[in-house]
């Protein structure tokens, strides 16, 4: 078999933020440090080589940027001052852009201005809609956002937004499977998936692997942002809205915080409050490493990660703030609150999740899972992967 | 010169705790009838020395034995002009590495001590060598390239005339092709400076020019070679008091590549040397119809680090693709530049081309073997890359650039070796022992030398000495080989080559003019004498001298050039008749020591073991082991040499027909990765040992007596368990037959 070897690669990916790779002379110091690479799936030294080389058929087939968590090692060791971390960096963003099949994401990291105009245009159209759909009087004695967007409007509202977000990111995954997989998909058994399922939902929830890096902090930050981030997901978008109620399955007690004001230590009210400080906390951490770039995972940062983070601390930030509205009673402040809270909230959901950097919590655990399923298949073959 | 001698003992430095100082006086005194002897606890200070000046000036003595430490350290301080002076080490050798106050360590020191007075019996003060002609303290330069230009103008910067010869009708040799250079710093490729060189040297006047010319004849040796240069048909002498060989490279010819490397199988395969032909301006064209390069491969090791083609490393090609590769990317920053490589080698700093080049995007691959294909008008490269474990193919390649290597100027001609032995088999003359030198007729010095009329090279053809130990040294004394043709190297390297090389020239001409000897005896005043009417013609001092140093004339005798000498007394222990002396290194007096020692009975159990120790390297791991405390065998007698190449069989002859029991010889390393001082002294010793076995047979003796074993100076820790199992293997054989004769 041999390989063509592409040279136009390099520059391409240098959009997707890689940066120092070509001062690498492949002495596999990262390789060696790197406490999660494992002989059958080693890396960085390969994926940088394979960037070098331009082999994007290689890298479409690679689990190991999903296998890797950016704890840095790499990067701090690397002598050369290669940042093979940051490659692997670049690899996952290349990667969700491959996977993406709209060309959307493609064009969301090669260009910042697309990027912001992209946000601005969904901020917008929320907005608007937000503004021509609002209900003809609303209530300015009380704050009271039914009276404003009447909850049925949102919940169809957040039903199809949520639809287009699973198509799109069922879509990209299971991209991303037939990449990975190649023509092992079919060839393995369906049982051998099955019995590997829980690594999916353990490496979804835990991300233990991450754990095994020397610098715990970040797995901390990150376990915080991305628990945080679930616990509102699951209150906001899908309780809130709750499908539940459009399908006529309402119960007043699931509903999240639209008028009905909890008290302290309601569940959902704490789990509010939980999910709030964990993304402001794991968010701020993250902003001000990126700012003061103190950690090699924080050196270089590209647009979508600014993004990113600004787009989350956003939605908290203005989520407290109507909450607030809401406790004090002040209407017209809680009413335009709430309209730039969804205008933060659902450009990041829309173009964040699917198209960019959020996409990750699909393809990590999918990934981790498959390598898995094919570890297991190698076993059961007899073969060593 | 009447000999009035003294003997100094200093009690210092832990040796009158192991030695009876007294006894030792009184053996001076008494058996040696010597009339001054004095003990001091610190000879090497001020008032030490000046016991000693004093009884210089007062007493009117000028042969003085110093018992102390070691010869090879306060030799500036136990100095005194005019004088004979020897050394006895007690202390390294004796004090610190025997048992303290012990029977056995008295009588060893008392034995040095009688070597020393049989010893200052047979020196003479020496008298420097001073040749019939005028000496010159020119340089001569050969060759106009980049090193022979640096090297003429920091001769001149010296103070120093210089003779530039350059073959070419112009100066400037290879670089004069080249548009770009790769060159400290090494951050980016640079401009070249050879037109700046040519211009310096050109404006100097006291540099003189000939070029276009040859070198027809280079006679005499250092302070005196005769040079005999022809340019356009005139002829011109000159002078000159050394030899800078700075007279290039040419590259290996493509054509006798292997065929996977596609040269002359498309017009755009080419070679390093016809890219710098192909960029004139900075402008990089395909050969073929003169395109702007797009994709352009640079495979490395075309023919070098293959035992088929080049066995060796140029060192320079690396750095040079590198450079090639940054003048198409200069040119064309979208260009696609592949370089191929075994292992990228980047000496000195270069590896910051190697910084730059990746910078700028060229991509490395790393294959042992890499395979061009031409196929109608696509040219690609395929190789196994071995960090990726695949075959990788660069394909539709504007051109293929194989970087072949540098081969010497002294590599060319025919090597003379041959011609001798086809001469050896018509004359069926007895078969030549001594291996001979690969000396190459490259018509670039014609020396009227005997050995052959250019430098012996080293390995493949370069003419170094050992470029480790001794840089810019070759075989021949007061010529010294700079730039690419003793060794293939960069522009950095040669220009410091060629500073390295003028400085050595300039110090042969300065001790020369002295009467001294050269490195690696340097500043040494005597010189070989030979007695000629006792010569038998025998050739062997002539065929055996590792520097080339002694002509012969037709009827074979000898002919000796003292200022191309090393001292290293090599024909002295070639020389049958042993007619060759030093005036403080003779065969007598070697002699004469073996036979002050004082051999006791055989009921006294106490054999004796005689240790011919190169002072270079073996003696010194001696002093070393005293140094660190090691003990060992009391029964051994230390006699220093010159060389182990100086030894002469008699003194074999000598010891054992005197009742020694056993003969030990310490010489250096010898083979291709010889350590010895003078290249060939350890090799000539093992060989002329070969033939020891008639004397053994003789004697009636065993052969295991005389054995001949390798140090170096870090071998000092293995030297007590080599004298201890030789001194047991003694001890097996038994006592020496002819003791007590």
């Amino acid at each position: 078999m041999s390989v063509n070897v592409d040279p136009n690669l390099m520059k391409e990916l240098r959009h997707f933020g890689l940066k120092d790779a070509s001062k690498c002379m492949h002495c596999g110091n990262c390789t060696a440090i790197c406490p999660l690479s494992k002989p059958e799936n080693p890396f960085p030294r390969k994926l940088v080589k394979y960037a070098q080389m331009g082999l994007t058929d290689k890298i479409l087939k690679s689990p190991e940027p999903w296998l890797c968590y950016y704890c840095g090692d790499c990067s701090d060791s690397c002598p050369r001052g290669a940042d093979p971390g940051e490659t692997m960096m670049a690899m996952r963003r290349y990667l969700t852009s491959r996977y993406d099949w709209t060309g959307f994401s493609r064009r969301f990291y090669m260009s910042e201005k697309f990027e912001i105009i992209a946000i601005s245009i969904v901020a917008l159209l929320v907005g608007l809609a937000l503004w021509i759909f609002h209900a003809g009087n609303p209530n300015m004695e009380h704050a009271h956002l039914n009276s404003v967007w009447p909850a049925p409007a949102i919940e169809i509202a957040d039903m199809i937004m949520g639809t287009i977000l699973a198509v799109l990111l069922l879509s990209n995954t299971w991209r991303c499977v037939k990449f990975t997989m190649g023509d092992l998909l079919k060839k393995i058994p369906l049982e051998i998936y099955i019995s590997q399922a829980k690594e999916l939902i353990v490496h979804f929830l835990t991300q233990r692997r991450f754990g095994e890096c020397t610098d715990r902090m970040q797995w901390l930050v990150h376990l915080l942002i991305m628990t945080g981030y679930s616990t509102i997901f699951l209150l906001v978008v899908v309780f809130t809205a709750g499908g539940i109620h459009v399908i006529g399955l309402s119960w007043d007690g699931l509903l999240f915080q639209r008028d009905v004001i909890y008290p302290f230590f309601h569940p959902w009210r704490l789990l509010g409050y939980y999910a709030t400080f964990a993304i402001l906390y794991g968010t701020t951490y993250a902003l001000i490493g990126r700012l003061k770039k103190n950690k090699a995972p924080y050196k270089n940062s590209h647009g979508t990660d600014w993004m990113f983070l600004i787009l989350l601390q956003l939605t908290t930030l203005t989520g407290i703030f109507v909450h607030f509205g809401r406790l004090l009673d002040w209407p017209m402040t809680t009413y335009i609150l709430y309209a730039i809270h969804l205008m933060v909230a659902v450009p990041m959901l829309v173009l964040e999740v699917p198209f960019a950097k959020w996409a990750h919590l699909a393809f990590r655990p999918v990934v981790i899972f498959l390598t898995k399923v094919k570890e297991k298949y190698y076993e059961e073959q007899g073969l060593t992967g | 010169m009447e000999k009035k001698t003294a003997v100094y003992i200093c009690t210092g430095c832990g040796i009158d705790d192991a030695l009876d100082i007294e006894q030792l006086s009184k053996l001076a005194t008494e058996e040696g009838s010597v009339p001054i002897c004095k003990s001091h606890a610190n000879l090497c200070s001020k008032e030490g020395v000046d016991l000693i000046e004093k009884d210089i000036s007062g007493e009117g003595v000028n042969t003085i034995i110093i018992a102390a430490c070691s010869h090879r350290v306060m030799y500036d301080t136990f100095n005194f002009e005019n004088c004979i002076v020897d050394r006895v080490n007690v202390r390294e050798q004796v004090a610190w590495s025997q048992k303290p106050g012990d029977e056995d360590t008295q009588m060893m020191a008392e034995d040095y001590l009688r070597m020393a007075l049989a010893k200052v019996e047979e020196m003479e003060l020496p008298e420097p060598f001073k040749p019939e002609q005028e000496m010159s303290k020119d340089i001569l330069v050969v060759g106009g390239g980049l090193t022979g230009l640096t090297a003429a103008i920091e001769a001149a910067k010296a103070g120093t005339s210089v003779v530039l010869v350059e073959k070419e009708p112009q100066l400037g040799g290879f670089q004069r092709n080249v548009e770009k250079i790769a060159s400290m710093p090494y951050k980016d490729i640079q401009d070249n400076i050879i037109n700046d060189l040519i211009q310096e040297v050109t404006a100097d006047d006291i540099i003189t020019v000939y070029t276009g010319a040859k070198i027809t004849k280079t006679a005499g040796g250092p302070g005196v070679f005769e040079v005999s240069i022809a340019q356009n048909g005139t002829a011109v002498e000159h002078k000159v008091g050394a030899i800078v060989l700075a007279a290039g490279w040419q590259p290996y010819d493509p054509t006798k590549l292997d065929e996977a490397l596609g040269f002359g199988a498309s017009p755009d395969v080419i070679t390093n040397v016809m890219f710098e032909e192909h960029c004139e301006g900075g402008k990089v064209s395909r050969p073929s119809d003169a395109k702007v390069v797009e994709n352009i491969a640079f495979l490395q090791c075309a023919g070098q680090r293959d035992p088929k083609h080049l066995p060796y490393c140029s060192s320079v090609c690396c750095a040079t693709s590198l450079k090639q590769a940054l003048v198409v990317k200069k040119q064309n920053p979208d260009a696609n530049v592949f370089i191929v490589y075994k292992e990228l080698r980047t000496p000195g700093q270069a590896e910051d081309l190697y910084r730059k080049a990746q910078e700028e995007g060229v991509i490395f691959i790393r294959c042992q073997s890499p395979e061009v294909k031409v196929d109608d008008s696509n040219l690609s490269v395929e190789a196994d890359d071995e960090l990726l474990g695949e075959t990788v193919v660069m394909e539709n390649l504007d051109m293929v650039v194989l970087a072949t290597g540098m081969i010497p100027a002294t590599a060319f001609g025919m090597d003379i070796t041959q011609e001798k032995k086809q001469e050896e088999e018509d004359k069926d003359e007895e078969e030549l022992d001594v291996p001979l030198d690969v000396i190459r007729r490259s018509e670039l010095l014609n020396l009227e030398y005997r050995q052959g009329p250019e430098l012996p090279a080293l390995r493949y053809d370069f003419p170094d000495s050992h470029f480790v130990c001794f840089p810019y040294e070759s075989r021949r004394t007061g010529i010294y080989p700079a730039g690419c043709v003793r060794r293939p190297e960069g522009i950095t390297a040669a220009q410091e080559d060629a500073t390295g090389a003028v400085m050595k020239a300039i110090q042969c001409i300065e001790l020369t003019s002295k009467g001294a000897a050269v490195h690696p005896r340097a500043g040494d005043m005597t010189y070989p004498e030979f007695a000629m009417q006792r010569c038998t013609q025998c050739k062997r001092c002539t065929v055996e001298c590792p520097f080339g140093a002694i002509n012969e004339d037709e009827k074979a005798n000898p002919l000796p050039q003292p200022t191309r000498c090393r001292r290293c007394g090599v024909c002295m222990g070639a020389c049958p008749e042993r007619i060759i002396s030093f005036k403080n290194y003779s065969v007598p007096m070697i002699g004469s020591m073996i036979k002050a020692i004082e051999v006791p009975e055989e009921d006294e159990e106490k054999p004796r073991i005689l240790v011919l120790a190169c002072e270079n390297d073996a003696y010194a791991a001696l002093d070393m082991a005293g140094l660190h405390r090691m003990k060992y065998n009391a029964w051994i007698r230390v006699v220093p040499l010159r060389c182990l190449g100086s030894m002469n069989l008699v003194w074999i002859a000598d010891s054992l027909s005197k009742g020694i029991d056993g003969v030990l010889l310490l010489g250096c390393k010898h083979g291709d990765d010889y350590q010895c001082h003078f290249v060939k002294g350890s090799e000539l010793a093992d060989i002329r040992l070969s033939k020891v076995s008639e004397t053994l047979d003789r004697l009636a003796l065993e052969s295991e007596r005389v054995r001949f074993e390798t140090v170096s100076i870090i071998d000092y820790d293995r030297l007590p368990a080599i004298l201890d199992e030789f001194a047991e293997t003694i001890d097996e054989v038994g006592p020496n037959p002819f003791k007590g004769w």
